[in-house]
C-alpha cells in the first residue's frame, strides 16, 4: 500500500516539475509583464490587478499546454498533438480572461460585462492573448524539437564511439591471441620423432603446422579472410592434432560449395573448433569426433562444430573469453545481426554454432572503392 | 646391486611421445626394461598397482587424472620424473623441489643427466623423495590458482578392486556405495552408461567422510548416493523413504535417521 502510495506521490511529482519547469515559468511570467507595459502608463485601476490577470492567463494556458502535452495518451492519426494543444490553448483564452476579470471584480456593484471600460479591456486581453499564447506555444514546441535532436545526435555521437573503441578493443585482443607453447612445443616434438623415423607424412605434418603457425602468428593487418582459407587452417589445425593423438581424434569436414566465398572474420571458426579440442576432446580419456558443418541458406551463413568430448557440464565452467571474444567480434564485424550458441550434446559432448550474414568475396570487392 | 634389472613405467597421451622417449631409454640405458606404456594417469596408476614399476615417467598433461594426480597416487613407492612441454609455473616449481623433470622434445643430453641421477638414486635404494607437500603445490598450480593453495577436502579419485585388478573411478561416475562390513561395495558407470561393480577396502563411513559432502549423503546404516544419480526420492511408511536412481533399477532404502537431507528439497 505504501509502495503504491509513494509511487503515485513520485509520478504527480514529476508531472509536476515537467509541466511547471523552471524555464516555462519564467518565459510565462516575463511575457505577462512585457505585455503589461504598455497599459501601465494609462492603467486606472491598481496595477497589481493588471499584472495577476496576464500572469493568470499565461499560468492557466501553461497549464493546458502541459495537460495536452500527455494525455489523452494516444491520438488519431490525423491530429497531431502539437495542433491539439495549441488549439487548446487558443479555446481556452477567452474563459480565462474572462474568469480573471469575473474574480478581481467580484466585490463591485456593477458587474464587469455592464462596464463599457472593463468590456472594452476583456475584448483587448483575449484578443492579445489569442494572438500572443499560441505564439508562445509554437514557440516552446519547436524548442523541444530542437533539444530533442540535439539529444539524439549526442547519443548517436557516443553509442558510435563507444562501438569503434570496442572495435579497437577486439582487434587488439585479436593481436593478443598466441600460440600456445604448450600445442607448439609438443606438436614439434612429435615432427621431431616422425622425422626420426623418417615417416613419409612428416613434410606434410610440417607444412598443416607451418599454415597454423602463419595463420595464428599475430598480424596487424587482418584482411577479411573467406571461408575457404577459414577451412584451410582448420584443416591444418585438425591434421596436426590427429597426427599427436591419432587414437582419440576424428573430424569431418562438411562445406556447402555457396559458403567457400563468403566473408568471415579471421579466426572465427579455428576459435570454435580448438575451443572443442581444449574443452571437449582433450580433457577426455577416450577423446571424440570433432565435426565442423558450414551451410548457406536465406542470405545467413551458419557454422556448426559438434564434438563429442566430455561437454560443458562436466567441467562447470564456462568455455573461457575465448568464445565471448569470438562472440564480440562477429557483433563487430556483422553489428549485431550474429548469434553464438553452445549446447550440450548427448550422451556427451558440446555444440557450438554461430550464424552471421553470408557476404560473398565477390560482391564485397565490387563494393569497396578501388 | 639390485638382482634384477630397473623397470620403469611411460605414460603420455600422445602415442609418438611415448615411443620417442622410450626409445631413447632404450639408447641410453639399455638395462632399463620398459614394462608398462599407460595412455593417461588412470592407466599409468592401473599398471603401476599391478607391476610396481621402480621409476615412472609421467607426462603432466593427460586427460582425466593428470600426471600430479597420478603421482599423488603412486606416493613415495616409486622414483617419478615428471615430462612436460611447457608449463612456465611447473618447471619453475620442479626446479626448486627434487622432483626430476624432463621438457619436450626431449634433448638426449638433459635426458642422460636424469638417468645418471635415476641410477645413483636406486643403487642407494634410497625411498623416493616426499614430494606430498611439493605435489600439492604444482596441482595448483596447474590448475591455475597458484596464489592460494588449500589443500582438497575430498578425494576426486577412488582405487576400486574389480575382482584380481585394481581401477581408478572418479568420483562423479559414482552411482551409490553399499556398506559390507569392512568393506565398501562401489556402484559405478562410465562414459558408455556402461554399469560397473567394485570393492573398497574402507568402512562406508569412513569412505564418505572422505568424498565431497555436497555431492554424496549417507542415506542409510548401509548406503550413500551420489545426488547427481538420483532420479527421485519416494516418500514411504513410518518416516522412511527410497531413492530411485537414473538408468538403474536398484532402489535405495533412506532411514528415519537421514530422512532429513530430503525434507528439504
Amino acid at each position: 500500500m505504501t509502495a503504491d502510495k509513494s509511487l503515485f506521490f513520485y509520478q504527480c511529482r514529476d508531472a509536476l516539475q515537467r509541466v511547471y519547469a523552471w524555464r516555462r515559468v519564467r518565459v510565462v511570467i516575463v511575457t505577462a509583464l512585457i505585455v503589461s507595459l504598455p497599459f501601465l502608463l494609462t492603467w486606472q485601476t491598481s496595477k497589481w490587478i493588471l499584472i495577476s490577470r496576464l500572469l493568470l492567463t499565461g499560468f492557466v494556458s501553461l497549464t493546458i499546454f502541459g495537460i495536452f502535452e500527455r494525455w489523452p495518451r494516444r491520438l488519431p492519426s490525423w491530429l497531431a498533438r502539437w495542433a491539439l494543444q495549441v488549439a487548446m490553448v487558443a479555446i481556452a483564452i477567452p474563459f480565462v480572461t474572462a474568469f480573471g476579470y469575473h474574480i478581481t471584480t467580484m466585490e463591485l456593484t456593477t458587474p464587469w460585462w455592464r462596464d463599457k471600460d472593463r468590456l472594452e479591456g476583456f475584448g483587448t486581453f483575449t484578443f492579445l492573448g489569442l494572438i500572443i499564447v499560441p505564439w508562445a506555444a509554437v514557440a516552446a514546441l519547436l524548442k523541444q524539437i530542437k533539444n530533442e535532436a540535439q539529444t539524439q545526435a549526442l547519443t548517436f555521437a557516443l553509442e558510435r564511439s563507444e562501438y569503434e573503441k570496442e572495435a579497437i578493443n577486439a582487434r587488439l585482443r585479436l593481436l593478443q591471441a598466441q600460440i600456445e607453447p604448450h600445442f607448439l612445443f609438443n606438436t614439434l616434438a612429435n615432427v621431431r620423432e616422425l622425422v626420426y623415423l623418417g615417416a613419409p607424412n612428416a613434410t606434410q605434418v610440417l607444412d598443416s603446422l607451418i599454415a597454423y603457425l602463419r595463420a595464428a602468428m599475430p598480424r596487424l593487418n587482418t584482411p577479411q579472410a573467406t571461408l575457404r582459407q577459414e577451412l584451410d587452417l582448420v584443416r591444418a589445425y585438425c591434421e596436426v592434432m590427429q597426427m599427436r593423438m591419432p587414437d582419440r581424434l576424428q573430424f569431418s569436414i562438411t562445406v556447402d560449395e555457396a559458403a567457400n566465398d563468403v566473408i568471415c572474420p579471421p579466426m572465427t571458426l579455428l576459435t570454435l573448433v580448438e575451443n572443442a579440442m581444449r574443452h571437449g576432446i582433450d580433457p577426455a580419456e577416450r577423446g571424440g569426433k570433432i565435426a565442423v558443418t558450414v551451410s548457406v541458406s536465406d542470405g545467413m551463413c551458419r557454422a556448426m562444430v559438434c564434438d563429442t568430448g566430455i561437454g560443458i557440464n562436466k567441467q562447470n565452467s564456462t568455455h573461457g573469453t575465448g568464445l565471448t571474444n569470438l562472440a564480440e567480434r562477429l557483433q563487430l564485424a556483422f553489428t549485431g545481426k550474429t548469434s553464438l550458441m553452445l549446447t550440450p550434446i548427448a550422451p556427451h559432448g558440446t555444440r557450438a554454432e554461430i550464424s552471421f550474414p553470408a557476404t560473398f568475396a565477390s560482391a564485397f570487392a565490387a563494393s569497396v572503392p578501388a | 646391486m639390485r638382482p634384477r634389472a630397473p623397470t620403469a613405467l611411460i605414460a603420455d597421451d600422445e602415442p609418438l611421445l611415448r615411443e620417442a622417449l622410450k626409445r631413447l631409454l632404450s639408447e641410453i640405458w639399455p638395462e632399463l626394461n620398459i614394462v608398462a606404456m599407460a595412455r593417461n594417469g588412470r592407466e599409468a596408476v592401473e599398471h603401476f598397482d599391478a607391476l610396481a614399476p621402480d621409476i615412472c615417467f609421467l607426462d603432466v598433461h593427460m586427460p582425466g587424472l593428470t600426471g600430479i594426480d597420478a603421482a599423488r597416487f603412486i606416493h613415495r613407492r616409486a622414483h617419478i620424473v615428471f615430462v612436460t612441454a611447457y608449463d612456465k609455473y611447473a618447471v619453475a616449481a620442479f626446479e626448486q623441489g627434487a622432483i626430476d623433470y624432463i621438457v619436450k622434445p626431449v634433448d638426449r643430453q638433459r635426458l642422460l643427466d636424469t638417468v645418471g641421477r635415476l641410477k645413483v638414486r636406486l643403487t642407494a635404494s634410497a625411498p623416493a623423495l616426499d614430494t606430498t607437500s611439493l605435489l600439492a603445490a604444482l596441482s595448483a598450480q596447474l590448475n591455475g590458482n597458484s596464489t592460494n593453495y588449500s589443500p582438497p577436502t575430498h578425494v576426486k579419485w577412488l582405487r576400486v578392486a574389480v575382482g584380481q585388478t585394481i581401477k581408478l573411478v572418479a568420483t562423479d561416475e559414482l552411482d551409490f556405495l553399499r556398506s559390507e562390513d569392512k568393506y565398501t561395495s562401489v556402484m559405478w558407470h562410465d562414459i558408455d552408461g556402461k554399469f560397473h561393480e567394485g570393492l573398497i577396502r574402507k568402512p562406508l563411513k569412513e569412505l564418505v567422510s572422505e568424498l565431497d559432502q555436497t555431492q554424496f549423503i549417507q542415506t542409510h546404516r548401509a548406503y550413500a548416493v551420489n545426488l547427481s544419480a538420483i532420479s527421485h526420492v519416494l516418500r514411504g511408511h513410518n518416516e522412511t523413504a527410497s531413492i530411485h536412481l537414473k538408468n538403474r533399477a536398484d532402489i535405495l532404502p533412506v532411514s528415519r535417521t537421514f530422512l532429513h537431507h530430503f525434507k528439504m528439497m
